[in-house]
């Protein structure tokens, strides 16, 4: 690529040549969905091959669950290629304080991005550059909220129970979890935030796994994730891994009714319920029958100021956490919910599954609070379409 | 395509009940595979043990782990095979499967089977490789329902 071939005069007849092929990729789009199927990054992209563009921009396509902005480029024979740029999700763009129409078809772009695994004109980049001004643009700017000078005091019912929801009428919300894929406590492995290993080495260090359930979890990373299915085939966040998603989770408390509601931004807006009703683990709930169930059932109770989740019966037909570690139908979850001040919530879960590890082993992490905003709007099926 | 397989050759060797009920279980199950991100060996694999004069060329396996070993039946409801030993190495994702039975004479057959997975991340994974008992041997290759 020569950036100094591109003058106004060749933009204008970049976009005219190029339409075509324009209109050609958005038909293998629509028809394929392969360039908008949802999957880790370091699934499709390779961060070991970098690489720059500059380029007029085409078309922005604005959807979850990843916005793609499509540039022309010139190569060096002066022939104009059409690359599809994928940034992160409207919704995490949308907090970084951008818009759909941030970036227009004619603007001019610098990309310094990896290039997808499978040799396609695909780029992942973390944001844009206008070529005339140097300045970034749809940066996925994502940080959490500002923590207050002095720790706000944890809000309480009129009873001291903590609160875990909003202490108000503007709402709120968990997210920018410190964790973002189970590792037992104490461990340190280098992975990123899909839970990818940086050294496959590492692996037996994770958790503490059967052979085959270790086995199945270095296929999974060796495979760089690719075939996770909450990606391929929007399966439930179900077991740990709406608590990792920076989509977020809401907790409603029903104290009438003695039950929380886990609303999720992630996973199509499930919602999974935590009974505080003092039922037992099984056959709770009429209608609730199709065991094992995604999410498992949950019962909780109050431990002092901590809330004590026993949650059993889950189905295997899903990845419980960012990363691939396996689990079976023997997995109950043991979590505890705590909320330190205002701001901070802290989650602590043991993993007991007998069928796919030799012990239980714990992981914790703290999410923030984002208040006076509701879950952002976020679908997997959009990429389904 | 292992249950076109099935409705193509129905009509051959295969003692006719037999046939009926691998195949209803087979469209039980469905054409394609329900997901299982678990135990890799678990769930019902239908397919094929070539040359098998003693209980015909078609197969099904129901496996299950329970944690500490692997269980199952062969050809469940027909022949209802236990399997008495079965393995799952992950270095190489080997199967090794035994099993007794008799057979019309009330001879006992002892199975022996070995095979790799393969596509082991897909739902409907494969179980490829052979089989043998006192009198026979032959290719086996099962996938998953």
């Amino acid at each position: 690529m020569n950036p100094t071939q591109a003058t106004p005069r060749f933009r204008m007849a970049s976009i005219r040549i190029v339409r075509p092929l324009h209109i050609a990729a958005a038909a293998a789009l629509a028809i394929s969905g392969a360039a908008h199927a949802h999957h880790p990054i370091s699934a499709k992209f390779d961060d070991t091959r970098p690489i720059e563009l500059e380029g007029v921009v085409s078309a922005v396509d604005w959807r979850n669950p990843h916005v793609h902005v499509f540039l022309n480029v010139a190569d060096s024979d002066g022939q104009v290629v059409n690359w599809a740029i994928e940034l992160e999700s409207p919704v995490v763009l949308e907090r970084s304080g951008w818009r759909r129409d941030t970036v227009r078809p004619g603007d001019r772009v610098k990309v310094d991005g990896i290039r997808a695994r499978n040799e396609t004109r695909q780029v992942w980049a973390d944001a844009l550059v206008y070529a005339d001004s140097g300045r970034e643009v749809l940066a996925a700017r994502d940080l959490p909220p500002k923590a207050p000078r002095t720790a706000r005091p944890t809000p309480r019912w009129p009873d001291g129970t903590p609160m875990l929801g909003a202490p108000d009428t503007q709402g709120g919300y968990w997210s920018y979890p410190t964790r973002t894929a189970l590792v037992e406590d104490g461990v340190r492995v280098e992975m990123n935030k899909d839970g990818l290993l940086a050294n496959l080495e590492d692996a037996a260090k994770v958790a503490p796994m059967q052979p085959w359930a270790l086995g199945l979890y270095m296929h999974r990373q060796r495979r760089f994730l690719q075939d996770d299915p909450l990606y391929l085939n929007c399966k439930p966040p179900g077991g740990v891994r709406h608590m990792q998603s920076s989509l977020g989770v809401q907790l409603v408390e029903d104290r009438e009714r003695q039950r929380i509601f886990v609303l999720m931004g992630s996973g199509n807006q499930n919602y999974r319920i935590i009974y505080l009703d003092g039922r037992e683990q099984k056959g709770q709930v009429g209608g609730d029958d199709d065991n094992p169930l995604y999410y498992g059932r949950s019962i909780g109770h109050w431990e002092g100021d901590t809330l004590v989740v026993d949650t059993a019966d889950f189905n295997e037909d899903f990845w419980f956490t960012n990363g691939g570690l396996p689990h079976t139908e023997q997995l109950r979850l043991i979590e505890r919910f705590s909320r330190p001040d205002f701001d901070t919530l802290l989650y602590e879960v043991e993993i007991q599954d007998p069928g796919a590890y030799t012990r239980p082993w714990k992981s914790s992490w703290e999410l923030r609070w984002v208040g006076g905003q509701e879950l952002a709007s976020y679908f997997c099926q959009d990429n389904r379409s | 395509m292992v249950l076109q397989l099935i409705k193509e050759r129905l009509h051959g060797a295969m003692p006719k009940a037999a046939g009926t009920a691998i195949a209803a279980l087979a469209l039980a199950a469905g054409v394609s595979a329900v997901a299982q991100e678990g135990h890799p060996i678990k769930g019902s694999w239908l397919g094929t043990w070539e040359s098998n004069d003693v209980h015909g060329e078609f197969v099904l396996l129901v496996m299950d782990w329970d944690g500490e070993k692997i269980s199952g039946i062969i050809n469940p409801g027909t022949d209802n095979i236990e399997i008495t030993r079965a393995t799952l190495n992950p270095d190489g994702w080997v199967v090794q499967i035994e099993a007794t039975d008799e057979d019309a004479e009330g001879g006992p057959v002892h199975y022996q089977i070995e095979g790799r997975i393969q596509n082991l991340e897909l739902p409907d994974r494969s179980i490829v490789g052979t089989w043998k008992h006192e009198r026979g041997s032959g290719a086996f290759e099962v996938s998953r329902q």
